[in-house]
């Protein structure tokens, strides 16, 4: 019977451990390529293309009316614009915050900016992006989200991508920025800038990426034959970029410092806690929901599906930290058995040391300055921070046994904007020029 | 109409401190990016030729020369353990050296059909891997200087020292943690050459450097030039912080884990957390106690011996008769490396890094401490490439057609001259003591058939159950064929290991002893090892005095300076 102990603690670590292994490939994954295979070009082509920008938005008072500004008042010719605000009948606070904004800016002559209302259900992102398809008249369908704080020169980097390498679909960076805001906030900023920068990569270049919620361009016909997005799905995002890869698409992910869009962690534990659930029952959905069968190569449907299981794997490893955490004091193993259930121990140590490495890459990036204090609180946190997502996981899994499906709001006060609020005027300065 | 933004896109909207990733390839103009063009066929046959000779200089005569030593005997039987009893040595394992060179050794023994039986005596499978490590050391020797030069003369004139030194093929024969560490530091010298600026090659380098050094813990001094070749070769990279980290997270994962392996055992520090070197502590063997004592060990330097005059003088009476060339050659060629290199360092890190490498360890060599004869290993492949760098700079000055003769010639007689300066000969011809011509030593001389004389007497005239002190190279040979010989022991074993001592030996009592096979070498040590340190006092006197008053010789044989004798203790 021991032995069978000391067999499954083995086998165990073994795979977490290559498991971990290729977690850390993936999170490295395109600083082994050349930079340019993930850099925006650095000359832009005419504009050509025109842009549908999808902005919806749910209780999002105080942020939306900067994000519809900044996207308005961006380098690209007004006419090849057109920005569909969409909320639901019942947000009225929103509403009344779109419209107003959206009469200042016809003040200063910008008239690309409508209202898409909806009253049906589900009160759910897809359901609005659905909503307002029919009204989209360009050719590139974009969504942002209501706190996004995009840059200026978006669409000339989507435009010229689009046209310089024939791809329908382009994925642009996100960026979390208030890095120094809670004591998750600096994981949580390296998590989108790993898998942004990188781990994306690899899913293009393999053709099974799930996408990410925003920043994320279309040519408006693809969407169309697909039918639009998932409104059953938490996670639709994803959801179409495994579609639009079983279809064959190609699809071009672009990372670069200069343009990435901004955002902000979720403010409290709760929320963090409440979007994490919604990811990760989001991928279980799509798990069962079963489009990524459809990719056409193995690797791709092992990739997808690898994907898309994790944050069931991630409760597991959850629950295994705790295992091991005890049996670090209440078993006695043969030495060789300890010595190989302590490789994930230093898998994790090694991803530490890679994060913090990471995080000062991101800082340098961004002109930012990292503190030592972050980085010890960001090892304190460290085994907290993966409980707390490993409890997010099971949280999924029992709202998904349960059959509860409804959409969990994450609330955006905008702590990226005070961050960077150096970054303002020169946004401000660019909408003038737009002007 | 909107403003026209494409003819010069509007980058005046971004703070000036937001950067670009710079580009990858924007690496230093150093000879090491011209070295990592293809081979070509003059390449490939000077690979070829590198290797070959390699192969021919040290798997010929294998068996036979030089004698098994004393510290192959041991890796041996450390290997033994780890196959037939699942342990790091037959007996208490003291944290001497780390277990990672005889894990390999014991990984090659298990694939092979006969393990250690494969080759006759067991220390010639230990010797077969050598040899297949050398030949892998000669093709990493070969493109770490082809890369660090761009040419091919540099490589050829580095292997040729490491493929036919007679200071090379004498030690590098040996089944020694020396040699399985170079192979190693080569390794991880040629990965972050080969592959300039790629992510996981730092990995792999540090890997490979961290497993050099758990298999002897003197390739740390290696650290500071391998460390500052990855930085160089990163240098301008985006990547270079992932790549750095990755060298350590690598080179520190095999020590963590040998650190960790004696902390789950309970011995990373002594018992009562007591370092008195006077007074080691009881109980239980320590990592740390092990370490702290090896680093207070000192027998003089290398330049001055100690006083007892025990501890051979092994730079003038054994490295320099074997190879003056090379080590000479070698000491001026490092000088020569360190100096230009570091006034060129800017443009060409090459120069360092070759002139660091051997510093490196030449420092290890005469900073003051024990020093072992075939400590000398690590210094052979450096001290060549640095002859090598230094001739290729100084060829590169003069036309060809006087520079390929001249080198052709000075290899020629560094072969086929057979005195030439040196008191052993050349590399491959030496006068015999009649005067005649024949092969040098290391191709010319049996001597391993004195210790296979030595067991099978043993086998035929030894009872199973006598209480044998030896030598560890007869070890395995006597307990992994049947029928094995329980009660033999080395004297290193029943001096200071207190389970064979007390067990085998009634607690140090020359009654205990029926026999000694030995060599003079073997007694030389022993009486060094009897009063050598104040830790090491009187520990073998049991064993001497048996030697001296009780015992009568019954079997000899002598070549040359070798002396194997066989002694009956009569009780």
């Amino acid at each position: 019977m021991l032995d069978l102990i000391y067999a499954v603690l083995v086998l165990v670590s073994v795979l977490v451990t290559v498991q971990s292994a290729h977690t850390l490939y993936l999170t490295l994954y395109t600083w082994d390529r050349p930079p340019a295979e993930a850099q925006a070009p650095d000359k832009f082509k005419p504009p050509r293309l025109s842009f549908t920008v999808m902005l919806p938005a749910r209780h999002e008072e105080e942020v939306i009316q900067a994000t519809i500004g900044r996207v308005a008042e961006s380098n690209y010719p007004q006419e090849l614009i057109q920005i569909l605000v969409i909320c639901r009948a019942d947000d009225q606070g929103t509403i009344d915050m779109a419209e107003e904004k959206i009469g200042q800016l016809r003040q200063h002559g910008l008239r690309n900016v409508e209202m898409v209302v909806f009253r049906d259900e589900p009160i759910n992102k897809p359901h609005g992006l659905n909503a307002a398809l029919p009204h989209a008249a360009k050719d590139v369908l974009a969504v942002f989200d209501a706190e996004d704080d995009i840059h200026p020169d978006i669409f000339n980097v989507v435009n010229t991508v689009m046209e310089e390498e024939e791809v329908k679909v382009v994925q642009g960076g996100v960026q979390l920025m208030n890095f120094d805001s809670s004591w998750y906030s600096a994981l949580n900023v390296l998590e989108y800038f790993f898998w942004f920068k990188s781990r994306l990569h690899y899913h293009a270049r393999l053709g099974a990426i799930p996408l990410g919620g925003n920043t994320v361009f279309f040519e408006r016909s693809l969407i169309v034959e697909l039918g639009g997005w998932d409104e059953h799905n938490l996670t639709e995002d994803a959801e179409i970029g495994l579609r639009l890869s079983a279809a064959g698409e190609r699809i071009r992910v672009v990372y670069d410092s200069r343009y990435v869009t901004r955002e902000e962690t979720p403010p409290t534990l709760g929320h963090f806690l409440r979007q994490r659930t919604r990811w990760s029952q989001g991928f279980l959905q799509t798990l069962h929901q079963g489009s990524w069968r459809n990719l056409q190569t193995r690797r791709q449907r092992f990739l997808a599906f690898y994907t898309l299981a994790f944050p069931q794997a991630q409760a597991l490893l959850g629950l295994y930290v705790l295992f091991s955490i005890g049996t670090m004091f209440y078993f006695k193993a043969p030495v060789l058995v300890a010595l190989i259930s302590f490789l994930p121990v230093m898998m994790l140590l090694a991803y530490f040391l890679i994060c913090t490495v990471g995080l000062y890459e991101f800082t340098r990036a961004y002109g930012m300055k990292v503190y030592p204090r972050v980085v010890i609180g960001m090892l304190i946190a460290w085994i907290p921070y993966q409980l707390v997502i490993a409890y997010a996981s099971m949280r999924a899994v029992g709202r998904q046994m349960r059959g509860v499906s409804n959409w969990e709001k994450t609330r955006h006060i905008g702590a990226h904007r005070q961050q960077v609020a150096y970054r303002t005027e020169s946004l401000r300065e660019a909408g003038d020029r737009a002007a | 109409m909107p403003p026209d933004r494409t003819a010069a896109p509007p980058r005046v909207l971004h703070p000036p401190e937001l950067r670009s990733d710079p580009p990858r390839e924007a690496g230093v103009p150093t000879a090491a990016t011209e070295g990592l063009r293809s081979l070509g066929r003059p390449g490939a046959i000077a690979l070829i030729f590198a290797l070959l000779s390699g192969l021919l200089t040290h798997a010929y005569h294998l068996f036979d020369y030089p004698l098994y030593q004393t510290d192959e005997g041991i890796y041996m039987e450390r290997a033994w353990a780890v196959i037939r009893e699942h342990g790091l040595s037959p007996q208490t394992y003291v944290y001497d050296h780390a277990p990672a060179g005889w894990l390999m050794i014991a990984g090659w023994v298990e694939l092979l059909p006969g393990h250690f039986e494969a080759f006759g005596n067991p220390v010639n499978s230990g010797r077969v891997l050598m040899v297949i490590l050398h030949v892998a050391s000669t093709f990493f020797l070969f493109e770490i200087a082809r890369k660090l030069t761009g040419g091919l003369l540099a490589p050829l004139i580095a292997t040729f020292f490491f493929n036919f030194s007679f200071l090379a093929v004498y030690y590098q024969r040996m089944a020694l943690l020396d040699n399985i560490m170079v192979f190693w530091v080569l390794l991880s010298v040629y990965l972050p050459l080969r592959r300039r600026g790629h992510l996981f090659t730092g990995l792999w380098s540090g890997l490979a450097f961290g497993t050099s050094v758990v298999t002897k813990e003197n390739a740390i001094f290696f650290a500071p030039a391998i460390f500052y070749l990855v930085y160089r070769q990163t240098k301008e990279n985006s990547n270079k912080s992932f790549v750095i980290t990755f060298w350590l997270i690598g080179a520190s994962a095999p020590i963590v884990t040998y650190f960790l392996y004696a902390t789950l055992k309970g011995e990373l520090f002594p018992k009562d957390f007591s370092f008195n070197l006077s007074k080691p502590p009881q109980g239980h063997v320590s990592l740390l106690y092990e370490m702290w004592y090896q680093i207070h060990r000192n027998s003089g330097t290398l330049f001055t011996p100690n006083s007892s005059g025990l501890q051979p003088d092994y730079l003038y009476t054994s490295w320099l008769p074997r190879d003056p060339y090379l080590l000479v050659g070698g000491t001026i060629a490092m000088l020569i490396c360190l100096w230009v290199g570091w006034h060129q360092r800017q443009e060409n890190p090459a120069w360092l890094v070759a002139g660091g490498l051997a510093f490196g360890i030449a420092f290890y060599l005469a900073r003051g401490s024990v020093i072992l004869d075939f400590y000398v290993i690590p210094l052979i492949p450096l001290y060549a490439l640095c002859i090598a760098l230094v001739a290729d700079r100084m060829l590169k000055r003069i036309p060809v057609a006087t520079a390929v003769p001249s080198i052709t010639i000075l290899c020629a007689v560094l072969l086929l001259v057979p005195s030439g300066g040196s008191p052993d000969g050349g590399y491959l011809l030496k006068h015999g003591q009649q005067g005649q011509l024949q092969l040098a030593d290391p191709y010319h001389v049996p001597q391993t058939f004195m210790q296979n004389s030595e067991i099978a007497w043993v086998r035929h005239n030894i009872p199973t159950n006598a209480r044998i002190v030896s030598d560890d190279d007869i070890w395995v040979a006597l307990h992994d064929v049947k029928p094995v010989y329980p009660y033999d022991q080395s004297h290193w074993n029943a001096a200071s290991d207190p389970q064979v001592r007390k067990k085998i030996f009634g607690g140090g009592n020359w009654e205990y002893i029926d026999y000694f096979v030995m060599s003079n070498g073997m007694l030389q040590a022993m009486q060094l090892n009897n009063g050598s340190t104040s830790t090491s006092s009187g520990i073998e006197a049991y064993m001497l005095y048996a030697l001296k008053y009780h015992s009568s010789m019954v079997w000899s044989v002598n070549r040359g300076q070798v002396h194997l004798q066989i002694w009956k203790v009569n009780h």
